[in-house]
Parts: C-alpha cells; structure tokens; sequence
C-alpha cells in the first residue's frame, strides 16, 4: 500500500507521515518529494525545520527545476527579516498564491515541513480549515505533511490525521537498517485499509518496502499448523455418535440453579419441621418478613 | 575534557564534526560534568565559545574549569569566550536599572510570554565574528541550564523556537557546534508535562544526544550512574543507535565504562 501511495495511483489528497523520536519520518516525506517530481509535478516545499540543502540533498537532479522551497528556514517567524515565507503566512490566500506563481506543471504537490511548526503557531483549528480549504481550493492536487505525534496533545494528532486521506506512521523495527511503516488510508467510497510494511530509504531517496526483513532471525512466523487430532490412533473410543451428543446437552448440571429448583426449594414440603417462636419480654418481635424484599 | 568520553564518541579537540548539535539531559541526576567536558573540549580546539550560563555563576565554572586544566577569565579576557552570567544580570533587568542597553537578552524576565528572540540575537551578535581581533574556531554555543527558563514562565514552543533559529544560524549557517542541557522530570503519564516536551522536541533537532540517569537499580558508591550516548545524524553509520554506559565522577575529571566492567565489581 506504501508504494501505491507513493507512486500516486490515488489520484491527489492528504498524506500525513506521523512520527517520533525513535525514527524519523524525514527520509520517507523526501521519497515522497521525489516520486512526485519524478512525475513531472510541481513540488512545493514550505520548510520551517530544516535547511534547502538538507531537503534538496539526495534528489534526482535532472527534475530539480520543478523543486521550489520556501524558506521558512533559517527565518520562519521574520526574527531577521530575511525570510521569504513566514508561519504567518500560512494562509490559503498566500500558499495559493506561491503555488500559481509556478504553475507549468501537471499538478502542484505541497510538503510542509513541519506541521507541528505551523501547529505550535497556529490553533488547530484554524490550520486543519486553512488544510482543507487548500485541498478543495483546486490549485494543488496532493498536500503531504509530516507530523512529530509525540510533541502535541493526542487530541490535536487525532484532528489532523482526520482529515488525511493516508496517514503513515513510522517507527523503528527490530532489524536497525529499516523501519516499519503502518499505513491507513481512506477512500473516497469511505472503506479504511491499513497495512503495516518494512521498508528502506536509501540514500538517492527511493524507497524499497519490504513485508518481512531480511534478517531471518527477527522474523515472527505466524503460521499455526493445524493441531492434530488427540482423538485419534487410539485404542479406544473418545468419539461421540450424534445421539450421544444430544443426550449430552440435554443433561443438567447439578449446580446450575435452574427454575424447577428454584420453585422446588420455596414451596414448604408438606411433614417438614414447623417452627413454633414464642416471643420472650425482651425480644424484639417484628411482625414483617425481613425477606420481602427479595425479588425469588 | 574527558578523554574516555572523547573515545566513545570518537572525537578530540583537533577533529570533531561542525554543524553538530549535541543535546545533554538527565532524570533525577546530574548532567552538569558533561557541561564542564564540552566547555574545556571547545575552548581547548580553539573555538569562540558564547556560554549561556542560566543557574551557575561565572567563578563556579572558572573554579571547575580550573581543576580541567582550561582558564575561562583568561578566555574571557582574549575574546574567545562570551559569557551571560543570568543569575547576576537578572536583578539588573527585574528592577529595571538599566535600559541603556540596546539588547537586552534577559528581557523573558519581564515579559515571559514574548518569546526568546532578544536571548538570540545576543547569542547571534556574541557569535559572529567580529573583524577586528582574533578570528577564533567555529563559533560554539554552550546552554546551562535550558528548562529553568521554563520555571520562568517561557513557554515550550517559545524555546523549541530559540534552539531552531540557534541552530539554523549558529549549526547550518556558521557551521559552528551548538550543547544544550535540559533537565527532564519524572516520566508521567500525563503528556502536557512541558519539561518532557521540550525534551522530545530538541530530541526531534539534535545530532547527538547523551542522557544521564540513576542506576535503575538503585544507589551506588563505585558508578555514580548510566550515560545513554544516541547517535541521531542521519547521514552517519551508527544511526538511531544507542548504547549505555556506567560513569563515575571524580575530583579531575571522569571515568566510562562499560556495563557491568567497573572496577569495583571486576
């Protein structure tokens, strides 16, 4: 499923890649910058965290010229007034704007590196309307964000993951060269499909998945073989015939507290002991049954 | 400087990797001697060194520094090392004396809700090197102790902000060298802990990030506790990996060793 997303056969939505700080989702969002310009589309990469260089390292060159980064980075609050793209303008407005003015392409990706920069300075509210509004907006086809789930509230994952169409959430596995990836994704029909995948980022930024990892030794079978019958090869019978199955079933168990029971031991037998209280001056002789209550 | 801590992480003062952040932190112990290390290391490899130094006073890590073999009033006096003494500057900015100064970085003091951008542009003014005069290494930026500026009401985000531009500027764009120290509280089940999400989001930026703590297993005379070195460059072999090691402070200095080969058991 990781590799259908991202080859794109769906066309276009929201792919989110959650992860922590055990393994970092970096080196899959920049696969995925790089299938998409494989494409032939227009990325557009809003970077608040790291440096052009960083993200520009390890992509094919022959399509760089559809690679556009808006440095949010080094400046992304205009603390130096030297920044292109701040997080303030993290509006509809001004990304579709950005988007136009690039628009040669097939269709327009945006990867915002990170959303939990643009969450940290913005309420959630807000940037999960301003995300929809730029997916319905027309002008960009695929928006791809990466989310660190372990700096906010899980609430505020949960709220943006909402809205994806593809949610990746990364960790590390067993086996330290890979990672384990556990894909959700969202048709259009409504239908959820999850798939937890192995894969590899190599250094030229193509992803290879994996269902196992290579290493043997690490590998879980989950393949249970039938059990064998304990009936069988025996000298005598343990097997039931139908009739004896039913005779089975109907017998009652002697401590199951079964109706006939019930009524049996309420109703007083005729001849059992009766007994005869006579009430002495200090007893306290109340005339009430103390089992009225009882519900038998 | 420690020189079985340079071995383990496989550096010295005459080779070492630029653009580095390294990240110290600890849980219910004390990370401040690896503070101690970095402070001798870089001003050893001849590195302008811009010390932040938020809960100790200058003539503590003089007086330490000394018994490492390094002297930071001399330092000071050659412009290698910038210092920001917050315990004593701090008065000045709460009552207000003087506001003569064009940038104040202890202005959090005031107005913790404004964010940390005067305290970078000190530390970018303090780092850049100036034409006349030595030129130095690359610039070194040293923070003792980041949290406490939590307990003053500065905001997480605020200071996950500061460490981003400090490193875009100090570790990218100088290719300087950037150790920070975060103190951590007790892991709780309650995620809004700010201290542990400082912690996670540095974490997130960081190169190399060493972690002090207590024994699990309880006090002892001979190991005064485990280091945990996790490499984090992406670009390194030793990726995502982490070890554990047993220290013991001494009088001058510091001993690593492996799990279970300290020479009290062996």
């Amino acid at each position: 499923m990781l590799s259908n997303i991202l080859q794109g056969t769906e066309a276009g939505g929201f792919i989110v890649i959650q992860d922590t700080v055990k393994y970092s989702g970096r080196g899959i969002l920049k696969c995925f910058i790089n299938a998409a310009l494989k494409r032939g589309e227009n990325v557009h990469v809003v970077g608040f965290e790291t440096c052009e260089t960083e993200v520009r390292a390890g992509l094919d060159s022959s399509c760089l010229e559809k690679f556009h980064f808006h440095e949010g980075h080094p400046d992304p609050l205009g603390w130096s007034c030297r920044s292109s793209f701040t997080v303030e303008q993290f509006t509809t407005e001004d990304i579709t704007l950005l988007v136009q003015k690039a628009q040669h392409a097939k269709a327009s990706v945006l990867v915002v590196d990170s959303l939990s920069f643009v969450l940290r300075h913005h309420q959630p509210v807000v940037v999960c309307r301003r995300l929809q509004e730029l997916r319905k907006g027309g002008v960009i086809k695929t928006i791809i964000g990466l989310l660190h789930s372990d700096l906010h509230q899980q609430g505020v994952v949960g709220s943006v993951c909402h809205l994806a169409s593809a949610v990746i959430s990364v960790a590390p596995a067993s086996n330290e060269n890979c990672g384990v990836a556990k894909t959700t994704r969202r048709t259009k029909s409504g239908k959820v499909m999850q798939e937890e995948e192995f894969f590899n980022v190599s250094e030229d930024a193509t992803l290879s998945v994996q269902t196992r990892p290579h290493q043997t030794g690490h590998v879980h079978t989950e393949q249970y073989e039938a059990e064998p019958d304990p009936a069988s090869n025996l000298t005598f019978n343990l097997r039931l015939s139908n009739e004896e199955k039913k005779a089975r079933e109907k017998v009652a168990l002697p401590f199951v507290f079964s109706q006939e029971k019930k009524s049996a031991l309420l109703k007083p037998s005729p001849g059992s002991g009766r007994i005869m209280y006579e009430p002495d001056a200090n007893d306290d002789f109340d005339e009430e049954d103390p089992d009225d209550d009882l519900d038998v | 400087m420690f020189p079985e801590l340079n071995s383990i992480l496989n550096t010295s003062p005459n080779n070492f990797r630029s653009g580095d952040f390294i990240l110290l932190s600890d849980r219910q112990a004390d990370a401040s001697f690896l503070i101690h290390h970095y402070l001798s290391f870089y001003l050893r490899a001849g590195c302008k060194v811009c010390f932040l130094g938020l809960v100790q006073s200058f003539s503590h890590y003089s007086a330490v520094s000394q018994r490492l073999g390094v002297n930071l009033t001399q330092a000071r006096e050659k412009g290698q090392l910038v210092f920001l003494e917050g315990l004593k500057d701090s008065i000045g900015v709460v009552l207000q004396e003087d506001t003569s100064q064009k940038i104040q970085p202890l202005n959090y003091l005031r107005s913790p809700g404004a964010g940390l951008e005067c305290l970078f542009k000190f530390v970018e003014s303090s780092v850049r090197q100036s034409e006349d005069g030595e030129t130095w290494g690359p610039p070194v930026l040293i923070i003792d102790d980041l949290s406490v500026l939590l307990s003053l009401g500065v905001s997480a985000g605020a200071i996950l902000d500061f460490s981003l531009y400090c490193q875009a500027t100090i570790c990218s764009e100088l290719q300087g060298n950037m150790v920070i120290l975060v103190r951590c509280e007790e892991e709780e089940l309650d995620d809004d802990e700010d201290s542990n999400l400082l912690q996670r989001g540095l974490i997130h930026q960081c190169g190399l990030a060493l972690h002090v703590e207590g024994l699990p297993t309880g006090y002892c005379r001979d190991i005064h506790g485990q280091l945990e070195v996790w490499w984090r460059w992406r670009e390194d072999a030793m990726y995502n990996q982490r070890k554990i090691f047993h220290f013991k402070v001494h009088e001058k200095g510091a001993s690593f060793f492996a799990r279970g080969s300290s020479s009290a058991i062996l």
